[in-house]
């Protein structure tokens, strides 16, 4: 059995205890989301001792080199000294810039970064409603085209984060963001392959701004993006994607809606892993680009890599939805 | 004369096999209940450590591990016919890979090696 200390105070851990989980019981309030080490919410520093190389998947060389893990994946096997990240120089101020209903349930916030940001279209970041509830949200925007960050935010039934983005924040209101991370993004080097992205609901945001990026990367294989919702007014880029078909030879678009019954639309009515293997044939030539509903990603990566791609060539950025 | 490894081709083949492997078993009905669920990543890091064993090539795989990880699994009625049909899949596997019958033979005999530690018996 393990201990840690943490603000001057010792703290026994049971067996298999998480170092979030052991902070939290101890009434310490623990700014986190996932709770499954991909929102690095909980990112804590150790300042004695080492922590399992587990807790620090996914962080970059530079913040493990100085001991930084993630609270939510680390069980330490040794005693460890641990304090809050100084996420000063890792979280920055950005004001909201933009404020507007895409659909009925899906807000587009436009933040404007005080200082320099670096990001890759297809990443996501946590935005902090203050300083212990975060979540986070991917990028529809693309870095080098869009002097903002755009996030489409799906408002979540007694989501405590969503609906405050939704009903309280406004045109001008500042707030805190942290740094962008994730491996779902476009990286150039074979221009000439075919890639699919597909998602349903605001899954849409990252494929957007992966599709925007291949493009501006002079990306010259087809690029197929396939949107699904369960009603027509999901898809809420309907127009923009169909405009950009006509701007770029080599950039096609699919929707589907489930409920086929109130469908005017030129659109497909089947679910969207079918389609996907009908689009990708010979699935071992393409690269995939899968967001969204998490189980919906997991259909079709397995979908995709039974057809023949290989995993390696299947991205993924699944949504956890937090509710506590 | 070079090991099995060598001759099978070293980790390039384990590259080579797992992808085709993975996907034979989860189209395999017989078996791919027991992978409901997994992350599919974990799933072929783990069956790469598992092909380079069984392609007799460095490995650090013990009973003891091999028991741990296959526990939940005999629980939930994993038994002979299910190790029977993974070593058959492995074998068509190495089959469509161009490896010769013997050195396929020998593949199946070190992974029977493993059937009991498996198996929990």
């Amino acid at each position: 059995m393990s201990y840690i200390i943490f603000n001057d105070k010792h703290i026994d851990l049971n067996k298999g205890q998480t170092v979030l989980s052991a902070l939290l019981d101890n009434g310490f309030k623990i700014p986190n989301s996932c709770r499954a080490g991909a929102c690095q919410s909980c990112l804590m520093q150790s300042v004695e001792g080492s922590v399992p190389e587990t807790s620090q998947q996914g962080l970059k060389d530079t913040l493990k080199a100085q001991g930084y893990f993630l609270a939510c994946s680390c069980v330490p096997t040794t005693p460890l000294q641990i304090a809050l990240a100084d996420t000063s120089s890792l979280r920055i101020k950005a004001s909201v810039v933009g404020h507007d209903l895409l659909a009925k349930d899906v807000l587009r916030l436009r933040l404007k970064p005080e200082q320099a940001f670096d990001y890759r279209a297809g990443q996501y970041l946590s935005i902090n409603q203050n300083n212990s509830i975060a979540r986070s949200y991917s990028l529809a925007s693309v870095n080098k085209l869009d002097n903002y960050l755009e996030f489409h935010i799906r408002r979540i039934d007694q989501g405590k984060v969503s609906s405050w983005l939704h009903e309280e924040l406004q045109t001008g209101r500042e707030l805190e963001i942290g740094q962008a991370t994730g491996d779902c993004f476009y990286v150039p080097g074979a221009a000439d392959q075919k890639i699919i992205l597909a998602g349903t609901g605001t899954g849409l945001a990252p494929l957007i701004g992966i599709a925007r990026d291949a493009i501006h990367q002079g990306h010259s294989g087809e690029i197929h993006l396939l949107h699904g919702a369960i009603k027509k007014d999901g898809l809420y880029m309907h127009q923009q994607l169909i405009t950009m078909t006509n701007e770029y030879p080599n950039f096609h678009y699919h929707a589907s809606v489930l409920q086929a019954d109130e469908v005017k639309l030129p659109v497909r009515t089947d679910a969207i892993d079918k389609i996907v293997t009908d689009i990708a044939i010979n699935a071992a030539d393409w690269k995939a680009y899968l967001c969204g509903d998490e189980s919906t990603v997991n259909t079709l990566k397995k979908k995709l890599f039974l057809a023949g791609t290989s995993m390696g060539n299947i991205y993924t950025d699944p949504f956890i939805t937090t509710m506590d | 004369m070079s090991s099995l490894f060598d001759r099978i081709g070293g980790t390039a083949a384990v590259d080579a096999a797992v992808e085709v492997f993975y996907r034979k078993v989860l189209a395999d009905d017989r078996i791919n209940e027991f992978f409901d669920g997994v992350d599919m990543e974990q799933q072929i890091n783990k069956q790469k450590g598992f092909l380079t064993m069984a392609f007799g090539g460095p490995n650090d795989y013990t009973g003891k591990d091999m028991r741990e990880g296959h526990k939940h699994l005999v629980a939930r009625g994993l038994n002979d016919s299910h190790v029977d049909a993974v070593i058959e899949l492995l074998g068509a596997t190495l089959q469509e890979l161009g490896v010769a019958a013997e050195d396929i033979q020998a593949v199946a005999d070190i992974a029977n090696s493993v059937r009991d530690d498996v198996l929990n018996r």
